[in-house]
């Protein structure tokens, strides 16, 4: 039975205290879905038995056959605490003893990433769930910098103790040093994004914002929670208990003498006081002595039922756990104490969120969580409705109160205030509360809450703002730390499906947040995702959901990118059509670390010019007059290549800025090696000479000038080839490892980091993999290490082609060109200087 | 501002380097042999031109010349001077040739000219002008050149688009180029091992008249079901400007079992057109100098059907179009531009319409406002197939394609490059744009069904296939409902009053009361307005209040080719 009703819940919204918002974050099968059942459980929505299996927040049929998370699944849950004492812990005081919990649950497989950030976005708090005997994954890393880097603050569980204590039959004390391991490790991710606003957010188990437990088994604790027990117990202070329950705090039950070292017969405490219990309960219900678990149920106050007592085996331990331990209270206790209110995160999370200044009415509501301050909303996805084609917008309140029939200003991401572009005027036509596979219709939702939205979906392509105030700026556009760098083209196998194909192109580009789909120069529907699996997921729904009819697949290629080794050798010129404008300019190549701070977003076309500059001059080594000097980026008006006027007094410059800049995102969107992107190039305007007359200066004379001189500028800088390279993550046994270095070399991968598990024999591979040598990796990883290599690869960085000039048809790079214009349809040589 | 002579050509004609690209492949002049006299009279056809000139008496005779054939211009002027001094001073008769003269009002106007013959009395000397620099393509009959010179006939010389002209009467001479028959015969067996397949044997327009010998010899050889496609004037013909075997009339379809040998290259709109209406095309290359007998290839469209897509679907979201005339001569294209006119408006969209003569990329970039443009050419010279324009160019078929709803859009491979066949589509089904447009406002309407009462909201953006992202405001012309009737019922709100009005943030620039987007264009996408310092750049936000304004002087007034500086005593 469902033990909350809506009302309940939408009284709690009123609450901003008592709401956390918070994601469920992890490496992929470390188990969040399994964990995020028994909150679901205890909240009614599924019986006990069923909880860890049924995996409610896989919502989708391929999810549940996979046994893998595609999509973020939100959920609203009513909690209290157990014993209301603790709430005298909340560092904001709340007067009841009701909370909100407002609970995503991601998924964990790197090519999904992007839907981690959209729950990301939206939540205060993070739930991270780590292996046990995995550990720190590639996956776990990646997702803590993304929380870390919205200032979400992280709460660990170390998942899958179980499988230590069932398969691994480790000792109390490896298993307490297992559990420091894992805690340093998360410590030293956390250390590594130190944010100075966030604060200190290491997590540690005599603070109580670490748990420990089993998903599947359904059960977990806290240091704290022990420390409570034993508090009463002794009669201690409940804080020393907790400080003295973790760490090198060592009791000897015979002198009742508390110690730093083992010296002397003291026992950890941790092991002892916490430990002990639990392996005394596996020992008794797995080796089978019967006559041993009643008497331990009854020390430790647990009561079965007449059928739970009839159970025998692991289904045994699991009911014992289940009632010794319940995960749901070590969690829920976890995150209402540990976890921020909105009311608390929002105060510093304004910063990073809003795009405007931080004094503005807009600011002032977001960052005092004000429900009847100025309309704030951030969608940040779009969730399919049972209506084929529709979309609930999924999103957060941050401030003022969004009710169905509010008329609301929509800004999609290229919106800036002021401007026409990307603004409409909608109503909102319901809220909703999402409930994993169902939705409740609700009336109204105040700030610091998760909704679902009906009927603005065909205003937003994937993310954007929704406001009342016609001053608001945009809430900042999330940058994803994937990018969709495998493509495949798609055609419909009969020509009158086509816009069946184009419809579901549409959807399936709303659908993810990371996809893309365009049509290429040459005339291709093409499906751009993060990675084969990304990939196969989408083409999957695309065919057989969104578009509905048969589909021809091409093989996946990689989208390259032309960039430049040097500085031109010679100023390049290019004289206008009438021969009375000249431009002169040189390329030079841009840092790796400009070009990354662009791709993330920390430099950007909207930033203030000054503060940029300051950036750029203080943290890149520019010159500060240059770096005041950037007529844009490009292409598309946000990548990772400028245009820098250096010119000196030149007269009527002003006056074609417009048209060179037309010129620049034309000749960077189309490079003139292979007409691919250009990335990391930075085009200097050294001089122009223009005619006096504004007719003989105009658009026509100077945007295709602009274009072929800014051809000739890279072309004569040493072009060359950035392909993409996955970073491979690959954990494996020792005796397969040959066969892993075999599989890369072939693929000109290479490792850069191969270290042991401490305790397993499982090595952890860290490798390049250039994207274009990743097409069955996985397939062919398998096959040669017996199925015992798991590979995770995520994009990492662009990387110059070696072997050669793109120029020259007889080297590698020059053979990928070659066969890139052939498959473009374009003359196979490239053009020269003199176009 | 000092007087200086004029060094070089006055900005408006065509650069050099910026040729129209010509649909017509280009012909290697160097590489023609140079005819003898003999030959030369034969391929320029001066006796039956100059028959034909006599029959028509006609006395003022514009010769236009292709680029490549301007070196001949004046041998052929001589030729035919001297061949029309002849004729005059022989008198002997005047015997009606087989006459492949065209005008505009067909067979009546020629009866009327032969009835006149007999009547003939040789007024003054025929003057003959050489056309060169045509302002369109060399395929097309340039009537306004001929018009200048006061022509009574055009004499056009090359290969031609054979589109129906609308003021003068024409002769076509094909400028007959030779052909190795063998050569050709071995290509085509090689090709056809079935001797009874159903082929149409086509050749391009310098190669047509061997096509009959051709047919000869291969029915001698046992073809039986080879078709020789004739010239006709008719370019909406299911093979344009040819005839059709007699099933084919009946039903187009038919042509679909038909393969077709084509001698020469076929420019690239006769490729498309055809790719989609024959079963496979070959063809024989004539450009082949090497030694070895030439094959017949297969010609494959499909790349440049693709990039037509391509193209078209970028421009379904653009919400200005520029509407390029790109041809005086051919008849229908006053009635072409209105449907385009119509067309794009009933899209929601804006047009504007333009003459800019050859059409070159820096012409169309001088308008950045225009996301896309539309050319109503001849049916050779609408495909401009060029990387170099800014902004992509498509004819007015494209066009209906890619105002048509997404939902619609079907791309089978069939493309035409004659408007005509537009027209008569549009004839056929005269609502259809209507009908699109409704169709497309569905969703529209559907929701604000569900929220009457309320005040206007907002289009829903468009996604842009291309980028695969949305597009705001790409019907700019299609206000919300409710406003325009507002505004409707409220004449008086109109901005005639003289008091200022405080613009609603965002709203789109208006001119007149009427939504113009070029001017929001202005507003929005240029930094430079006009107004400021010519030498400084406000790196700052640029707004406009705190940039310096320049001083006022006194300008300059005049043409371009040269100004008058203040009271008009010195130009410059």
């Amino acid at each position: 039975m469902v033990n909350f009703t809506v009302e309940e819940i939408r009284a709690l919204m009123d609450k901003a205290a008592n709401i956390r918002n918070m994601s469920v974050i992890a490496h992929v099968d470390h188990g969040k879905s399994t964990l995020t059942d028994s909150l679901v459980q205890r909240a009614g929505i599924i019986s006990s038995a069923k909880a860890g299996e049924q995996r409610f927040t896989d919502t989708r049929p391929d999810e549940q056959e996979r046994g893998v998370t595609i999509k973020s699944t939100a959920i609203s849950l009513y909690a209290s605490l157990t014993d209301p004492e603790d709430m005298k812990d909340i560092p904001l005081k709340v007067d009841k003893n009701d909370f909100l919990i407002n609970l995503i649950d991601s998924p964990g497989h790197v090519d999904f990433s992007s839907e981690v950030t959209a729950a990301l976005r939206v939540t205060d708090g993070a739930l991270v769930v780590v292996d046990t005997v995995e550990g720190v994954c590639v996956q776990t890393e990646t997702v803590l910098r993304q929380a870390l880097g919205e200032r979400i603050k992280p709460v660990v569980i170390i998942n899958k103790v179980d499988r230590a204590l069932l398969e691994l039959q480790v000792s109390k004390e490896d298993l307490y040093q297992n559990f420091s391991r894992v805690i340093e490790s998360v410590n030293v991710v956390i250390a590594t994004y130190y944010d100075k606003v966030l604060g200190d957010v290491q997590v540690y188990p005599d603070k109580g914002t670490i748990a420990f437990g089993s998903g599947l088994h359904g059960w977990a604790f806290t240091v704290r929670q022990f420390a409570s027990r034993y508090a009463k117990k002794f009669g201690v202070d409940k804080n020393k208990m907790m400080s003295r329950l973790w760490g090198d705090n060592f009791f000897n039950p015979k002198t009742k003498k508390w110690t730093k070292t083992a010296e002397g017969g003291g026992e950890r405490a941790f092991n002892q006081f916490v430990l002990d219990p639990i392996f005394r309960i596996f020992g008794a219900v797995m080796n089978f002595k019967k006559d041993e678990i009643p008497k331990l149920l009854e020390k430790l106050e647990i009561k079965l039922t007449n059928e739970e007592k009839d159970l025998e085996g692991k289904q045994l331990l699991k009911a014992i756990m289940r009632k010794f331990l319940p995960a749901a209270d070590a969690l829920l206790e976890m995150m209402i104490l540990h976890l921020p209110s909105p009311v608390t995160a929002q105060k510093y999370r304004m910063e990073t969120l809003y795009e405007g200044p931080p004094d503005d009415e807009n600011a002032i509501g977001i960052r005092d969580c004000d429900p009847k301050g100025p309309l704030m909303l951030y969608v940040s996805k779009m969730v399919p409705t049972s209506d084929k084609g529709r979309f609930y917008a999924f999103g957060r309140v941050f401030s003022g109160t969004v009710r169905s029939g509010l008329k609301v200003r929509i800004q999609g991401p290229n919106y800036t205030p002021g401007k026409k572009e990307d603004l409409f005027v909608k109503a909102v036509q319901r809220t909703i509360l999402m409930m994993g596979r169902y939705v409740e219709p609700i009336e109204d939702v105040p700030a610091g809450n998760i909704l679902g939205l009906v009927g603005i979906d065909q205003f937003l392509l994937k993310s954007g703002t929704l406001t009342t105030s016609e001053t608001a700026h945009n809430l900042k556009v999330m940058k994803f730390s994937v990018s969709p760098v495998v493509q495949r083209s798609v055609e419909v196998k009969n020509a009158n499906d086509l816009p069946k194909l184009v419809e579901g192109l549409k959807r399936l580009s709303k659908s993810d947040p990371c996809v893309l789909t365009f049509i290429s120069d040459s005339g291709e529907h093409v499906v751009a995702g993060a990675g084969e699996l990304h990939l196969e997921i989408c083409l999957k729904d695309l065919e057989e959901d969104h578009a509905g009819v048969p589909l021809r697949i091409s093989d996946p290629v990689v989208q390259y990118r032309e960039t430049v080794g040097a500085k031109s050798s010679i100023t390049a010129l290019s004289k206008s059509p009438n021969k009375h404008n000249r431009l002169y300019m040189i390329a030079e190549p841009l840092a790796e670390e400009v070009c990354k701070e662009i791709e993330q977003g920390k430099i950007g076309p909207r930033d203030d010019f000054k503060a940029r500059a300051r950036i750029l001059a203080d943290e890149h080594g520019w010159d500060v007059t240059d770096a005041r000097k950037i007529w844009c980026f490009g292409p598309d008006t946000n990548g990772a290549n400028l245009l820098v006027d250096q010119t000196k007094a030149v007269q009527y410059l002003n006056e074609i800025k417009d048209s060179v800049v037309s010129g620049f995102q034309w000749a960077t969107k189309e490079g003139p090696v292979a007409e691919e992107p250009m990335r990391a190039i930075r085009f200097n305007v050294m001089d122009v000479t223009l005619h006096a007359d504004a007719i003989h200066r105009g658009g026509g004379q100077i945007i295709p000038t602009a274009r072929r001189v800014l051809y000739a500028a890279a072309l004569l800088a040493e072009p060359g080839l950035l392909e993409p390279v996955f970073l491979v993550e690959i954990q494996v046994p020792e005796q397969a490892m040959g066969g892993i270095y075999g599989v890369l070399t072939r693929r000109r991968g290479h490792v850069f980091e191969e270290t042991q598990r401490p305790g397993t024999p499982l090595f952890n591979i860290k490798a390049y993999l250039p994207v274009n040598e990743s097409f069955g990796f996985n397939a062919d990883l398998r096959s040669n290490t017996s199925g015992q290599a798991f590979p995770q690869s995520v994009f990492d960085h662009w990387q110059l082609l070696p072997g050669g000039s793109p120029l020259d048809p007889s080297t590698m790079p020059g053979k990928i060109v070659y066969d890139m214009r052939k498959r473009k349809g374009l003359k196979p040589d490239v053009p020269g200087l003199r176009m | 501002m000092s007087t200086q002579p004029l060094e070089v050509a006055p900005v408006l004609s065509t650069p050099d380097t910026h040729i129209f690209e010509d649909p017509t492949p280009p012909v290697d002049v160097a590489r023609l042999p140079r005819p003898s006299n003999e030959q030369f009279l034969v391929i320029y056809e001066v006796e039956r031109t100059v028959r034909e000139i006599r029959a028509g008496k006609w006395r003022r005779i514009a010769l236009q010349f292709p680029d490549e054939m301007l070196t001949d211009a004046p041998r052929v002027f001589e030729a035919l001077a001297r061949g029309l001094k002849h004729a005059r001073s022989d008198r002997i008769s005047s015997v009606l040739p087989n006459s492949s003269l065209i005008d505009s009002n067909g067979a009546e106007g020629i009866s009327k000219s032969l009835a006149d013959v007999n009547l003939s009395e040789d007024g003054p000397q025929e003057k003959l002008f050489i056309l060169a620099d045509t302002s369109y393509g060399a395929c097309c009959v340039d009537e306004i050149a001929a018009e200048h010179v006061d022509a009574d006939v055009v004499v056009h010389y090359g290969r031609s688009c054979l589109s129906p002209t609308a003021r003068l009467p024409v002769i076509y001479v094909f400028t007959t180029r030779p052909l190795a028959l063998d050569m050709v015969l071995h290509a085509f067996r090689e090709t056809y091992p079935m001797q009874d397949g159903k082929i149409i044997l086509m050749a391009d327009i310098p190669y047509s008249n061997h096509v009959a010998l051709l047919l000869e010899r291969l029915q001698h050889d046992g073809y039986s079901n080879v078709f020789a496609a004739e010239i006709i004037h008719d370019p909406s013909s299911p093979l344009p400007n040819r005839s059709v075997p007699a099933d084919v009339k009946e039903k187009a379809e038919t042509l679909r079992d038909y393969q077709l040998f084509h001698i020469s290259d076929p420019p690239q709109s006769l490729l498309l057109t055809l790719s989609s209406r024959v079963g496979a095309i070959h063809i024989y290359p004539t450009d082949n100098s090497s030694a070895a007998p030439p094959e017949a290839l297969l010609a494959s469209s499909a790349m440049t059907l693709r990039r037509r897509y391509a193209l078209l679907t970028r421009l379904s979201t653009v919400s200005i179009f520029g509407i390029l005339i790109n041809t005086l001569s051919v008849r229908n294209y006053i009635h072409i531009l209105n449907h385009v006119k119509e067309q794009i408006a009933a899209a929601g969209k804006k047009s504007y319409t333009f003459v800019v003569g050859k059409v070159n990329a820096a012409k169309v970039a001088n308008f950045s406002e225009v996301g896309g443009w539309v050319v109503i050419g001849c049916w050779e010279s609408s495909l401009i197939e060029s990387k170099d324009f800014w902004k992509p160019i498509i004819t007015p078929f494209e066009l209906s394609l890619a105002l048509k709803g997404d939902a619609e859009r079907v791309w089978t491979g069939e493309w035409t490059g004659d408007f005509q066949a537009v027209l008569t589509e549009r004839a056929n089904v005269p609502a259809i744009s209507d009908d699109h447009a409704a169709e497309e406002n569905g969703d529209e309407e559907r929701l604000q069904d569900s929220d009457i009462g309320s005040e206007e909201e907002s289009a829903p953006p468009e996604f842009d296939l291309r980028t695969g992202r949305y597009v705001s405001h790409s019907r700019p012309m299609q206000a919300p409902p409710s406003q325009s009737a507002k505004k409707a019922s409220d004449p008086e709100r109109r901005p005639t009053s003289s008091s200022l009005m405080k613009r609603t943030n965002g709203d789109l620039a208006q001119v007149g009361g009427v939504v113009s987007p070029a001017a929001e264009f202005l507003r929005n996408k240029r930094t430079w307005q006009g107004l400021g310092s010519d030498f400084e750049i406000a790196y700052d936000e640029p707004s406009s209040t705190d940039m310096p304004g320049a001083l006022m002087e006194l300008g300059r007034s005049g043409i371009a080719r040269g100004y008058a500086v203040g009271d008009g005593s010195s130009k410059t």
